[in-house]
């Protein structure tokens, strides 16, 4: 924090004390600190060095502790010395509305404190994790030059980055063994690949070292890490087996029938796989029960994804539709015709900007799409690749990989603001193409927190750089890269202690916590039967134009004022009447009807004089109001 | 690219903490809510598995307990009048009687007060009876066990005496708990009693208790039903066909407070706690009165639907006021409006027959004729908690201790209950890191207490068939009378009659 809090910038120099001081005296102050002696310094100073350079003492600190600096937080009180300075924190608006004191001030207090931590997040952000310095860490080139940053190639970059970095860029070769499936931990900390014909390691490929590896002699389709590094899950010819680290098979699913694609939900502990029959099946691992398994209607499925934000999982099927799954309906949420052929990549995107918003697929057509989760109708963007396209993946940062034969195509900046105009009908400019003459990365994935890209082909795999594609700041409560037994422990526990029902899984990730709004009973039957009294509170609002969204249709006072006048029992949603002024009232209809029978009697001339009067006062208070005659104020005024 | 030193993640030394890296980004931390959510449900799922309210029951009582007289200044000590006329003082720490009064009334107690003296060893308690019409002062060394020296001990608990020994005396003085005992009186034979004076011996306290004599006895030709004492005077009131004001050391009563001429039987009568010269009572009539002891007069009165049994002052609100009634309901007045209770409680299915504020004012307490007793917060009107046992008969008082902790009731079973205030907490004392885990789980609850989930396994409680059904009914009865209600108001004239908010119904006329 201090060293970056450092390098940030220098802060404004102090001033000495006393108001009167000036720029002599601030000199001698600076004085003090060039001659270095007088004054030890503190680790947060910036001292001076012989030659003129500055180094900061803090610069070398190590992170101690997780709590937002006290300097981060933002006062609301008025003496409070706030970090930027900005205008105290007001509750919204809308919260004056609310007629309970006790009521309004607890939602306000809630209000202000959602606010404030939303600033202190903000500033953290800022302080912490935005780079030192340039931009993400992407490669620069100078494009007025003509240089592109598709043309560097792997070895450029391994010659110019640091030695810890260019060693992470390596390859297993692995002859005759078939096309190889990776997988990563959360963490991005450990390695598992699978081989086609049955070769199967799980390695920490940071420290290089091998955990386990089996021959299984029969064919593999995929493999994936369990909630840690612990377990693993491949799907083999026939079932789903689970082994541990050492490579012993804990578990063999016997549920789990042919599987080709399998997902793991970790905050859910689900093991999601499909197979070629294609049902849907959702296994707990905490628990050891299928929790429930769905037939697709759609074949054997060519493409596997989940979305790391919602847990809904997505099926790219042979017809060239998407199937987007929870483990709550039958049916699909969302089912949607993407390719003309089959689907065989999708991609959900991780990063900031996207939080499992937008989805690309590719499909045997030759074209990638890029969809906003928000509105399925039209792709974003789509365009064609010339190699065929067997798989794709997003990193932490929202790069896109797209791998086929002969190579990978890595993408970037793909949904920002500046491409939302008609340039993107265009195909978007690669940032980095990684060929792999003579082979088809079958398998491709961005290590999680690491400018990795790790890919599965007929020899083996490669771990590549591509600079810029992962997300630097790791949260140590979440995944921690550099996690040491004890803490793996305290997370195991405490993982499954906050497992999250299979019930939760929702396409609308806000959807806990939320007023139900249903309108009470199933039927119109049972909603108009029941009296007023019965109706839920909610309901009860929406009648007496006091809930917030009905105010909200209300389009002038006249109708609101009229709704309060009249007494509303029975359930039923008044009819707004539309009236016009002054021809409702029950004086003039009783007249109307006196007057249509063309009977005249002293009550009919008695209220034909109330009604006069009443139009001539109304008369002379308008005038008044207007200024068209001056109200006699003086001592005659009593005598009109 | 990233490059990440391993100076920086990993700990300094074998024994430093592992260095921790945040980011806040909502990207690395999916699923908030649902975890959250997920942490809310164990929270309360393990609030409601510790949740064991009973502490102990403190027996003793040869007939059934109908009133509860707590000490205001001690924490540790309750005395309870049973129906036989028997008074036991129950030392709440050591859980056993210290003192028993066999035959301080012809038949039944009604109420107990404690004097509001400072001198510890001087303690009395004012006891009054229902049926032979005498209140009767007791004085006992036993009221503060382990003094030991007759008059060392000047001043309260809370403030040390005035002489220096008296500081010495000033553990032991069962101030706080009880932790001496010598129940030689007369004669110091200077034998140390075995297991630190925690050993009692029964049968001398009993005949002390059965040779004690009060030292002061007023007699009146009614029975009285309630007493209360002033909070620093020596005065208290008395609760009979009138409410009278009495003196400590006069026979005879100060003054006679009485409504017109009502002629109605008081049941209850307390006196306010910070306006402390303004009492209110409860009486036969339906009425709830208050009076002003410097004008000597009834202030005002309402009547209401129902008779109130109990009524009680909130400690830190000064205008305000709970009543038990018997139409299972409480409700709290405000008495500078007193047309309509400011809130009702609902929830028992018999009378309510005794109410008690916690010291803090903010919830109460109140034991009623279905067996049961409830805990309220003062801001809504559903119960927050409910205590049963299967032995616990009748409830016919309740008391809050003065340290809000425990919650004290008195049954027809003669017993008197200790129950926690709050069902889960943990006795004993709380480390750092565990008091911040319990606010946090009190904060994630309180998160999410509306959603369905969270808020089903927060209220569910289970209580017995008997209440379960009666619940039941109740609810039914209610719900047709108001349904026939709709009914009738939809097939008369429109605007006819107007429903009526329950709230304006309770008071039938607030007369001055």
């Amino acid at each position: 924090m201090d060293a970056l809090l450092a390098s940030a910038g220098p802060l404004p120099t102090k001033r000495p004390k006393g108001n009167n001081s000036n720029s002599n005296n601030n000199n001698n102050f600076k004085s003090n600190y060039s001659k270095g002696q007088r004054q030890r310094p503190t680790s947060h100073q910036t001292i001076t060095r012989g030659d003129g350079s500055n180094i900061d003492a803090s610069l070398n600190s190590i992170l101690s502790n997780t709590r937002i600096p006290s300097s981060f937080h933002h006062s609301n009180l008025a003496s409070g010395s706030g970090s930027t300075g900005s205008a105290k924190i007001r509750p919204d608006s809308s919260t004056n509305k609310i007629v309970d004191k006790k009521l309004r001030s607890k939602l306000s207090r809630v209000d202000i404190n959602n606010k404030q931590a939303k600033l202190e997040r903000e500033d953290v952000n800022e302080w912490l994790n935005k780079a030192v310095q340039g931009t993400k860490g992407d490669i620069e080139v100078d494009e007025e030059l003509g240089e592109k940053t598709w043309r560097i190639k792997q070895n450029d970059i391994v010659e110019n980055v640091a030695v810890n970095s260019s060693k992470k860029k390596f390859d297993l070769k692995m002859n005759d063994m078939g096309t190889y499936k990776v997988d990563y931990t959360k963490n991005g900390r450990h390695l598992a690949i699978a081989s086609s014909k049955g070769h199967i390691a799980t390695f920490d490929w940071q420290a290089g070292k091998l955990h386990s590896e089996i021959h299984l002699k029969e064919s593999v389709r995929d493999i994936k890490f369990l909630h840690s590094e612990d377990y693993f899950a491949v799907a083999q010819k026939k079932y789903v087996f689970i082994y541990d680290k050492d490579g012993v098979e804990l578990h063999k699913l016997k549920q789990h029938i042919d599987p080709t694609h399998m997902e793991f939900l970790p905050y859910h502990y689900l093991l999601t796989t499909v197979g070629h029959a294609g049902y849907l099946k959702y296994h707990d691992t905490s628990t050891g029960v299928m929790l429930t398994q769905i037939p697709t209607h759609l074949g054997s499925p060519h493409s596997m994804a989940q979305n790391s934000h919602s847990a809904i999982i997505h099926l790219g099927h042979s017809n060239g539709t998407m199937t987007l799954w929870s483990p709550n309906m039958t049916t699909p949420h969302v089912k949607l015709l993407a390719h003309r052929g089959p689907v065989n990549g999708i991609a959900v995107d991780p990063s900031e900007s996207s939080a499992g918003r937008y989805v690309a697929t590719s499909g045997m057509d030759g074209v990638v799409k890029i969809w906003d989760g928000r509105m399925w109708g039209k792709e974003l963007r789509s365009w064609h690749v010339r190699n065929q396209i067997t798989s794709l993946n997003y990193s932490g940062m929202g790069m896109l990989s797209v791998g086929g034969k002969s190579g990978i195509t890595v993408y970037r900046d793909l949904t920002s603001t500046t491409n939302s105009n008609p340039k993107n009908q265009f195909t978007p400019t690669p940032y980095l193409t990684l060929p792999l003459p003579s082979l088809t990365a079958s398998s491709i994935k961005f290590c999680p927190f690491e400018d990795i890209l790790a890919v599965g082909h007929e020899k083996g795999i490669s771990s590549l750089l591509v600079p810029g594609s992962g997300e630097p700041n790791f949260d140590s409560n979440e995944a921690d890269v550099f996690e040491t037994y004890s803490r793996r422990r305290e997370r195991d526990v405490r993982n499954v202690m906050d497992k999250i029902k299979p019930e939760l899984i929702t396409l609308n990730t806000d959807f806990l916590g939320h007023v139900n709004e249903s309108r009470g009973g199933e039927t119109h039957e049972e909603r108009n039967s029941r009296s007023f009294r019965q109706l839920g509170r909610l309901e009860r609002l929406r009648i007496n134009g006091k809930s917030d969204e009905q105010q909200a249709e209300l389009e002038d006072d006249e109708e609101e004022e009229q709704e309060d006048g009249e007494q509303i029992q029975g359930g039923k949603k008044e009819k707004v009447k539309r009236k016009m002024k002054g021809k409702g009232g029950s004086t003039s209809r009783y007249l109307r009807k006196k007057q249509k029978k063309n009977i005249v009697d002293n009550t009919l001339l008695a209220m034909k004089a109330k009604v006069a009067a009443q139009k001539q006062s109304e008369d002379t208070r308008r005038k008044i109001a207007s200024g068209e005659i001056v109200k006699e104020v003086g001592a005659l005024a009593r005598f009109g | 690219m990233i490059s990440r030193s391993l100076d920086d993640h990993l700990p300094s030394s074998s024994t430093a903490p592992h260095p921790l890296q945040r980011n806040l980004a909502p990207h690395l931390h999916p699923f908030q809510k649902p975890r959250e959510y997920t942490r809310a449900m164990t929270a309360v799922k393990i609030d409601r598995m510790f949740a064991k309210p009973f502490v102990d029951a403190l027996g003793g009582h040869q007939d059934g307990v109908y009133c509860l007289g707590k000490d205001p200044r001690r924490v540790a000590v309750v005395a309870g009048g049973g129906g036989d006329g028997e008074v036991i003082v129950h030392s709440l720490a050591l859980r056993r009687p210290l003192l028993k009064i066999p035959n301080a009334h012809k038949g039944m107690v009604g109420g107990i007060c404690w004097t509001s003296e400072a001198k510890d060893g001087k303690r009395g308690m004012i006891t009054a009876g229902k049926l032979d019409g005498t209140i009767k002062i007791w004085r006992s060394k036993l009221f503060a066990p382990g003094l030991k020296d007759d008059e060392s001990f000047i001043g309260n608990e809370f403030a040390s005496g005035n002489r220096l020994e008296s500081m010495d005396n000033l553990d032991n003085a069962g101030a706080i708990g009880e932790n001496g005992f010598d129940l030689n009186e007369n004669e110091d034979d200077g034998d140390e009693e075995v297991g630190g004076g925690l050993t009692m011996d029964f049968k001398k306290r009993d005949r002390l208790g059965e040779n004690l004599e009060p030292t002061m006895t007023y007699t009146s030709k009614n029975g009285f039903n309630g007493i209360d004492h002033h909070r620093q005077d020596n005065i208290f009131s008395t609760a009979s066909n009138t409410v009278q004001i009495w003196d400590e050391n006069r026979s005879n009563p100060l003054s006679t407070l009485q409504f017109g001429n009502s002629l109605e039987t008081v049941t209850k009568v307390k006196f306010n706690q910070s306006e402390t010269s303004v009492l209110a009572s409860v009486g036969n009539d339906r009425t709830m009165c208050l009076y002003d002891i410097r004008t000597g007069k009834a202030e005002r009165r309402i009547v209401m639907q129902f008779l109130s049994n109990d009524l009680s002052w909130c400690p830190t609100l000064p205008t305000t006021m709970l009543l038990a009634s018997e139409d299972h309901n409480l409700y709290t007045f405000d008495i500078r409006n007193l047309n309509s209770p400011s809130q009702i409680y609902k929830g028992h299915v018999g009378g309510v027959m005794g109410c008690d504020w916690s010291p803090t004012g903010e919830e109460f307490v109140s034991g009623s004729y279905d067996r049961t007793i409830r805990l309220w917060n003062r801001e809504s009107g559903k119960s927050r908690d409910v205590y049963h046992t299967k032995r616990m008969q009748r409830v016919f008082d309740v008391t809050y201790t003065p340290t809000a902790d425990f919650v004290l009731s008195a049954s027809d079973d003669g017993n008197v209950r200790i129950w926690k205030s709050n069902a889960s907490k943990k006795l004993g004392p709380v480390s750092t890191k565990e008091r911040q885990s319990i606010e946090h789980r009190q904060k994630l609850i309180e998160r999410y207490s509306a959603e369905k989930g969270v808020r089903s396994v927060k209220e569910r409680r289970h209580v017995p068939q008997s209440i379960h059904n009666a619940t039941k009914l109740k609810r039914e009865m209610i719900e047709s009378r108001k349904v026939k209600e709709d009914r009738r108001r939809d097939h008369s004239r429109k605007g006819r009659d107007k429903p009526k908010a329950e709230r304006k119904k309770t008071v039938i006329v607030e007369q001055k």
